[in-house]
């Protein structure tokens, strides 16, 4: 527990000594590839600061971000446009890296704008899901322990 | 039976004598040259049609993979010694319907040509076509088959799916080195059969880029991403293997149209010619006949 609030704090740290970093570098930003398999969302496109869903806790990334590579959880992604325009995206699970120079590559197997999802069906489905954890079949408990990981972070964020 | 041949024999001298029959065959052939363009321009157009969706799908999976693949080519995962025997898997990937040229074979040629340097590797084919090929030579290779892929363009779903059956694999044999085959699609008239590398984790541990990047012990990034890029290869592959066999398909039908096209004029010209001909044998008979009876 004191490792995972130290490991926070010092991305907390590493956050704010590379903002200062970010802001005295060139203006080019972030470029940001964010895709999935049957659509790409961004294409190389220069955005201010990308928030993360990782595993091991949500982070921001800005430009000049160290590289780094991060299993993605389920949550929200933020994209925050040049023009600040901010975008949320909920995804199911992915990898996102920081690529050396300046590049955050994405990849989720799903994501959809966080306010086209329906909260009844969400509600729906959870009920469901929570039903089938604890079934017999080892196989359908697993299935629907991830359904409920999923749907009860898209329940948080979705209203 | 002495005289049932010899009925033969006389049947085929008379048919030959009275060409009536063989413009009936000419007819016959006629139509059936004409069914076959049919069906081949169908083919063609419905593969003209699909192809665009093919084409996008792929175009879609390629930017995926370039953000999935870049983290390998910064951490030169490729650069890491493999044991000196190591154990291979090969995915050969096509699918499961003909009539599209070369494809299958070409994607059948080069696994026979790896498995030629590496006659200990096991081979998984996704498709029936790539299933058939590789059976007949080295059939105690295949680990695994899958079929029903391609039938419109392919999915994450389909490729998860044959993705975890593949790392069910892995767990058992645990291989050193795993490599995709697939026809990557250059343009619309060509296709190369290509291999691809996947990375174990243990690959992707010693990668000496790899500490470049930031990464959380705990949470153990290489697991996940070899299997993710897995899922990701494949879907890439089956996505560009199936838009070179639907172009490759619109080429073979579009060319079967066009011999059949040829075929149908010669044999059109053929049959008039010999109608012609039969008419004209017909008025000699009746004119003799009238002139003899004077």
């Amino acid at each position: 527990m004191f490792r995972t609030s130290l490991r926070q704090t010092s991305r907390a740290f590493n956050l704010v000594a590379r903002r200062t970093y970010a802001e005295a570098a060139a203006t080019g930003g972030l470029k940001l590839n964010f895709s999935l398999p049957h659509e790409a969302l961004y294409e190389n496109v220069s955005v201010t600061q990308v928030n993360i869903p990782a595993v091991s806790g949500v982070s921001g990334i800005l430009a000049n971000h160290v590289p780094t590579i991060e299993e993605l959880g389920s949550g929200v992604v933020d994209v925050i446009e040049g023009s600040g325009v901010k975008k949320s995206f909920f995804v199911s699970g992915g990898v996102a890296t920081v690529q050396p120079g300046s590049k955050l590559s994405i990849t989720a197997v799903e994501a959809f704008p966080v306010d086209a999802f329906s909260p009844e069906a969400i509600k729906a489905k959870l009920a469901e899901a929570q039903k089938n954890v604890t079934s017999a079949d080892a196989e359908v408990a697993a299935e629907a322990a991830i359904q409920v990981d999923v749907l009860t972070a898209l329940q948080a964020v979705a209203k | 039976m002495f005289a049932r041949a010899g009925v033969n024999a006389a049947r085929t001298v008379g048919m030959q004598s009275r060409n009536y029959a063989t413009l009936r065959e000419i007819e016959m052939r006629l139509k059936s040259i004409k069914n076959i363009e049919k069906i081949t321009k169908t083919m063609k157009i419905v593969a003209s049609t699909r192809l665009g969706r093919a084409q996008k799908a792929m175009a879609l999976s390629r930017v995926y993979d370039e953000a999935d693949s870049e983290v390998y080519t910064h951490a030169e995962s490729a650069k890491v010694e493999q044991p000196a025997e190591p154990k291979s898997l090969i995915i050969a990937v096509s699918s499961d319907k003909g009539l599209c040229g070369s494809i299958h074979s070409q994607i059948g040629k080069a696994t026979k040509k790896i498995l030629a340097e590496k006659p200990t590797a096991d081979v998984v084919v996704v498709g029936d076509k790539i299933k058939a090929q590789v059976q007949r030579s080295n059939s105690e290779s295949i680990v695994l088959a899958f079929n029903g892929t391609g039938k419109a363009a392919p999915t994450f779903v389909e490729a998860s799916l044959i993705a975890d059956e593949i790392l069910k694999l892995q767990a058992q044999k645990k291989y050193d080195s795993v490599e995709i085959l697939y026809n990557k699609f250059v343009s619309s008239v060509s296709f190369a059969p290509t291999a691809k590398n996947l990375y174990n984790e243990e690959t992707i541990k010693q990668s000496k880029g790899l500490s470049a990047y930031e990464l959380d012990e705990d949470s153990n990034v290489p697991v996940a991403m070899s299997e993710f890029s897995l899922a990701n290869s494949l879907l890439v592959a089956m996505a560009e293997g199936h838009a070179a066999e639907i172009s490759a398909r619109r080429n073979a039908m579009d060319n079967a149209s066009k011999n059949a096209g040829e075929m149908i004029n010669k044999y059109s010209i053929l049959y008039n010619r010999t109608r012609q001909a039969v008419i004209t044998n017909e008025l000699v008979d009746i004119i003799t006949g009238a002139s003899s009876l004077d």
